[in-house]
């Protein structure tokens, strides 16, 4: 019990800092991120400064995760509600697949559309999502299915519905990947590093104040 | 003296039965109690390959109880946990889930979670329902119907 009410009074105290930091100006992280080049969902490629003048949030993730990417979606779903319309025309959501030998610009699409069809999925060459991933000093890492054991479930349901195809296909990749969610000022600078457990007042905040800055 | 030694067996008869009693009443009421709570499935995207469900497994008896499997007419069912270290998010197979006697096991987001795969696409739409059957090793198979939500 007295364990819980510290847990709890320290978030209370976090949070506050938090929204009172939010009133300061929001410095420029140095080292982490940079211009790059990916495909959109159309197949067209893009580059960071495409979207100069926009605020930008920047997560990395991939569809075939279960728990943690859905959810992080969900939350900029709700995030991204709590902006007027206006606030969200100044601002893009972006998701930029680990796996895009599998997300394909068409299946991110149809993949992120599933939360907001404002949301933008960015997909490209391996190389193209290596080098976004290295200058955001974010991590990802190639789990096979092979080697986790995950495989070895006991008693799991029989493959009803599974075909050759579809079995082939949940032998596809898993990842382990960073969960920071990158806030971007319009000229493309990276001002705050955030993750899906901040409070949304907390991110729609400095979300305002990056949309406010001249 | 006979009668003494009449007395003490009795005596050590007595004993016997209350101790023999004891244990056997000890042994019956022992035994777990599960009650599955709050259970629900992500809708996924049409052209997602997984998806993930929550809710709580509670034991109120005074017993532990091993969860074997978990089968369901929505897909492929496994016991995952989220880790979460240095920033960096990474999936965990989980063999075996033991609860213990008066605990429970809460499933949520980026923590333990049911995740499915080989997803039947005629279960997973909106409003719709997922059948799941836990099988415990001491309390049998639970049936359970839960509903699909949104995550938002």
């Amino acid at each position: 019990m007295l364990k819980k009410l510290l847990i709890i009074t320290f978030i209370f105290i976090v949070s506050h800092l938090n929204i009172a930091r939010a009133e300061d100006s929001l410095p420029i992280l140095s080292g982490v991120g940079g211009e790059f080049t990916a495909m959109n969902a159309d197949g067209i490629e893009v580059e960071l400064s495409s979207f100069a003048g926009k605020v930008l949030v920047i997560a990395f993730g991939y569809t075939n995760c279960a728990d943690i990417c859905p959810f992080t979606l969900g939350y900029l779903k709700r995030l991204y509600g709590e902006l007027s319309v206006e606030e969200q025309q100044m601002m893009r959501m972006m998701f930029v697949t680990v796996d895009p030998e599998y997300d394909t610009p068409e299946h991110l699409k149809a993949f992120i559309g599933h939360f907001n069809k404002d949301f933008i999925g960015l997909s490209g060459t391996q190389e193209q999502i290596d080098y976004i991933v290295s200058l955001y000093q974010a991590e990802y890492n190639r789990l096979s299915v092979l080697n986790i054991p995950t495989q070895n479930i006991r008693r799991v349901t029989p493959k009803l519905f599974a075909d050759e195809k579809s079995a082939k296909e949940d032998s596809a990749s898993l990842y382990s990947h960073s969960v920071t969610l990158y806030l971007i000022d319009k000229e493309g600078y990276t001002r705050s590093l955030e993750y899906t457990g901040t409070p949304i007042e907390v991110f729609t905040g400095k979300i305002r104040q990056l949309i406010n800055e001249q | 003296m006979n009668n003494k030694v009449r007395i003490k067996a009795h005596i050590f008869l007595v004993i016997s039965l209350l101790l023999l009693a004891v244990s056997v009443n000890s042994a019956a009421a022992k035994q777990p109690q599960i009650e599955l709570e709050g259970f629900w499935v992500v809708l996924p995207p049409t052209v997602a390959r997984s998806t993930a469900g929550y809710g709580i497994i509670k034991n109120t008896g005074t017993e532990a109880d091993i969860l074997l499997g978990i089968r369901s007419n929505a897909g492929t069912v496994m016991l995952h946990k989220t880790e979460l270290s240095s920033g960096m998010a990474r999936m965990v197979h989980m063999d075996s889930i033991r609860i213990e006697e008066q605990s429970e096991w809460v499933l949520e987001p980026l923590s333990f979670h049911l995740m499915f795969t080989e997803l039947c696409p005629i279960v997973f739409i909106e409003g719709g329902r997922v059948r799941l059957l836990f099988e415990f090793e001491k309390s049998g198979v639970i049936e359970l119907e839960v509903p699909i939500k949104s995550n938002w």
